[in-house]
């Protein structure tokens, strides 16, 4: 008797489940709205907040031509969050923000602070922490995402994409989520970067789907160096090679190009680097901070524009001592400015001490800012070129027989 | 019956069985009168018998052979009689029993007794190729319905003299030859004696099949979907089965044989896996295991993943999947209902359907339908993909009984999924892990020797050892 009771209690309770089957936090995929991206514009005292969402029925295999693959809607408000629920007023599905690849504020909303925006961003639970944040530098955040793109359908991917290759093959850009740069921000030996993006061309014929069809868009996106921030605000900006030294010296670098002047003779020669380690070595020098930057390099040449015979070692070596001064003054010079510019710990050099040297470390945490600008430094190089390529000398130096 | 005894006028005890068979008219009377006088009646139910053995074996023997004197029935049966098989029946009763089974039943006066002579000779089926555990390479031949050629079958293979047959009938109506068969000193003797208690307690009418006994000897009647008595149309799978310490139960008119005790891995071991080369049977038998959690999980884990769960999709997969849904107008859940549905009826159509359009139907059925759903738009392609590989994983279970309780989870997994997500999924399935290793099979527990873990067997579990560790004799699954 008492297990029939169970039955009917396993029974029911299974007939319920079915019918059950509308509650909790169940979403069909069809009623969702996926954010790819997401733009923060500050204008005055409200931000803008664009939202750039997919149009799932532009994905499958009979899509129409002249729908855009992705929908942008744009709202006025105090804060993040209103913005976000206020945008179902003009949608008719719910803004799903789980699949976010890209956050990116005007540089007005960066340089007053973004504490607020990431602090939403972090805070909710819908959010996967995986995604990309950039500032747009000199344009608008609205505007990059309304942008349409050439080789991605999806604008949002694109930029995503773009970010994620050009830090691993070129290295001026720096592509951090939403993780890393909490951690910097947080903590006092390290500041955090944001990498730059802008809009160059025809802002309004780029907002058109007919920006793709032809193969020279009439606007396009372009990552632009690295933006420095102190803890939440962004001071300023650096160029190309600077951009390049910071990924150095953070250990960024999975591959890049360097262009070096030929010595004794005029014309540059380019050099791929393959492997890239650099270490940061902090000594305490009469009580105060002081930093070795050790860096190992292999490259291989990969263009020479330079005089040289390279079936003598002599000339291969001159090559490679080129290079390692050429990298040795980019990355001095970098530190310098960082230092006197800006005197952000970009690098982490306060992380370094914080490990090595503890007791001391909690005595200049206080003041690291200024500790760190006047902190002496040198960079020691150990940099090796490997292979020289499918061809010995260059052409113009072969002798015509 | 008040009139058990036989009677010593053989007239009378014809009467008798007349009346009590309602005057059949199966039921041969053959009168004969020796060259002595003596006359004797033989009974024999047309058809059960050998009618060519009889005539050459007993009647030509009786008319040539017998003495000129009156002699008794046991000078008959030790001197004339031409039959291997030859015996008395002192009750009515028994005479009925051997009369019903296809013995020849000779009477005489003066005794009240009767002569059974064993001559069966029914029609039945030839050994054909096993229909459901089919292998590419291993012995092709499989049981049929006669309990004798299934348990010869056996015999022919473990040449062994241990080997035990015990017989019994079950069934008031039916009496249904049961033959249980073990190795002696393989098998555990508590075990077989366990097992023949409860075949001598049963109480019922009719015995068609072996699932009758099976579900008599079931000690989790009720408590669980999972089969916990083997059965298997393939006799090499016996004969590994006894030499492994373990006990068949063989039941007449059925060509399925059942083993005892039963573990969970020998649901998704197939003979085959011994025909092969190790290396290929363990890769396919992983194969399998990834198989019956494809067909336990497949379209649940779509639901959960769709439904609660979008973020743990990458973006370019979770994109792909809304294209598909737009313009779907049920819940994902409904979705895989209605597909999962649909194939099982398909499914149950082509086995009950005849032979020859069985098989194209059903697959022409569930091509089509699940196309023209696609393109009305009622189910998604996803959805199409997710059942189908579900319906061919569940295919690949070797066991037709295991495959069984694996598609009735797969609903329940959907329903949790569909209520609580991968939430549910876990819970379901640590329900089902608890509910396995709680499970026993004849005292012995189903889940080993996984779930407890008992490295001396793991030999041959989940993969199989080369053969000569294989299975040393001795470390029988029965004796623990």
């Amino acid at each position: 008797m008492r297990r029939m009771n169970g039955v009917r209690a396993i029974i029911a309770g299974l007939a319920l489940v079915l019918l059950l089957t509308g509650c909790w936090n169940r979403r069909e995929l069809n009623a969702l709205s996926v954010v790819l991206a997401m733009g923060v514009d500050k204008v005055g005292e409200q931000y803008v907040v664009t939202l750039q969402i997919v149009d799932p029925t532009q994905m499958s295999h009979d899509r129409v031509a002249e729908r855009s693959p992705v929908v942008t809607f744009t709202q006025r408000s105090a804060t993040i969050f209103e913005a976000l629920r206020k945008v179902t007023t003009k949608a008719s599905r719910r803004m799903y923000v789980a699949h976010l690849r890209l956050l990116v504020f005007n540089e007005e909303a960066a340089r007053e602070g973004i504490n607020d925006i990431v602090d939403f961003v972090a805070r909710d639970h819908e959010f996967r922490p995986d995604f990309y944040m950039a500032i747009a530098k000199g344009a608008n955040a609205q505007d990059l995402l309304e942008l349409t793109t050439p080789t991605e359908v999806l604008p949002a991917m694109e930029l995503y994409k773009s970010l994620k290759v050009s830090q691993q093959a070129w290295a001026p850009t720096a592509a951090v989520n939403i993780v890393e740069f909490l951690q910097k921000t947080t903590k006092t030996g390290i500041e955090p970067v944001l990498t730059g993006v802008t809009v160059t061309g025809n802002l309004k014929k780029g907002k058109s789907l007919g920006n793709v069809s032809r193969p020279k868009s009439f606007a396009e996106f372009k990552y632009v160096g690295i933006g420095v921030m102190k803890d939440d605000r962004l001071i300023g900006w650096l160029n190309e090679s600077e951009s390049k030294a910071y990924n150095y010296i953070t250990n960024n670098i999975r591959s890049t190009v360097g262009i070096i002047d030929c010595p004794g003779s005029d014309g540059k020669f380019n050099i791929e680097v393959i492997e890239s380690k650099v270490k940061i070595v902090p000594s305490v020098r009469d009580g105060e901070p002081y930093a070795l930057v050790k860096t190992s390099i292999e490259a291989n040449l990969s263009e020479i524009g330079c005089n040289v015979d390279l079936t003598k070692e002599a000339e291969f070596l001159k090559l490679q001592a080129a290079a390692s001064d050429r990298l040795k003054e980019i990355l001095f010079d970098s530190i310098a400015k960082v230092q006197r510019q800006y005197g952000a710990d970009i690098f982490g050099f306060g992380e370094a001490f914080h490990r090595k040297y503890p007791s001391q470390w909690h005595s200049w945490k206080q003041e690291w800012g200024k500790h760190f600008q006047a902190m002496p430094f040198e960079v020691a190089m150990d940099y090796k070129l490997r292979k020289i390529g499918k061809i010995i000398n260059p052409f113009n130096n072969v002798k015509k027989e | 019956m008040s009139m058990n005894n036989l009677s010593r006028d053989m007239r009378e005890t014809l009467e008798l069985i007349l009346s009590l068979m309602g005057h059949s008219p199966d039921l041969i009377v053959r009168d004969i009168e020796l060259a002595s006088g003596q006359r004797l009646i033989l009974l024999y139910l047309d058809g059960m018998v050998d009618k060519q053995a009889v005539q050459n074996n007993v009647i030509a023997s009786l008319l040539d052979r017998a003495p000129a004197e009156e002699v008794p029935l046991h000078v008959l049966q030790q001197c004339v009689i031409d039959a291997g098989e030859v015996g008395f029946v002192d009750s009515v009763d028994e005479l009925l029993d051997q009369l019903l089974s296809g013995c020849l039943i000779v009477l005489t006066n003066g005794t009240a007794r009767g002569l059974f002579v064993g001559l069966p000779g029914w029609e039945d089926r030839s050994i054909t190729e096993s229909k459901t555990q089919s292998v590419v390479r291993g012995p092709q031949d499989s049981f049929t319905e006669t309990l004798r050629t299934n348990t010869t079958l056996v015999r022919r293979r473990v040449k062994d003299p241990r080997i035990r047959m015990v017989n019994f009938k079950v069934g008031s109506r039916t009496k249904t030859d049961v033959t249980l068969m073990y190795i002696s000193g393989l098998a555990n003797d508590k075990l077989v004696e366990q097992i023949s208690e409860r075949l001598n307690a049963v109480r019922i009418d009719r015995v068609l099949e072996g699932e009758y006994i099976e579900e008599l000897l079931r000690e989790n009647k009720g408590k669980t979907i999972f089969p916990t008595l083997y059965n298997t149309d393939r006799p090499d799978v016996i004969a590994g089965g006894i030499l492994e310490g373990r006990i068949a139960i063989f039941v007449d008119n059925t060509p399925f044989v059942l083993l005892a005790p039963t573990l969970f891995v020998d649901y998704m071991q197939s003979a085959e896996d011994y025909y092969q080369s190790m290396l290929y049977s363990n890769a396919i038998r992983l194969l399998r295991y990834v198989s019956l959690f494809i067909c336990m999980l497949a379209p649940s884990v779509y639901i959960a993943l769709t439904t609660f769960h979008q973020d743990m999709l990458p973006t370019q997969l979770l994109l792909s999947l809304a294209a598909q849904r737009e313009g779907i107008p049920f819940p994902a859940f409904l979705e895989a209902l209605l597909m999962e549905v649909t194939f099982e009826i398909l499914r149950e159509a082509g086995i009950r359907m005849p032979r020859t359009i069985g098989q194209a139907v059903s697959i022409v059925g569930t091509i089509v339908i699940g196309q023209a759903a696609v393109d009305a738009s009622i189910v998604s392609p996803a959805m199409v993909i997710i059942v189908a590989i579900t319906a061919i994983a569940s295919f690949v279970i070797p066991s037709y009984s295991m495959s069984v309780p694996i598609r009735f989870l797969r609903f329940a997994f959907m329903g949790l999924a569909a209520v609580m997500g991968v939430y549910g999924l876990t819970i379901g399935f640590i329900i089902l892990t608890i509910h396995l290793c709680h499970l026993q099979s004849f005292g012995i527990p189903y889940m080993s020797p996984m779930a407890p873990f008992r490295k001396g067997m793991q030999k041959d579990a989940v993969l199989r050892l080369p053969y000569p560790s294989s299975k040393p004799t001795g470390s029988a699954r029965g004796k623990r």
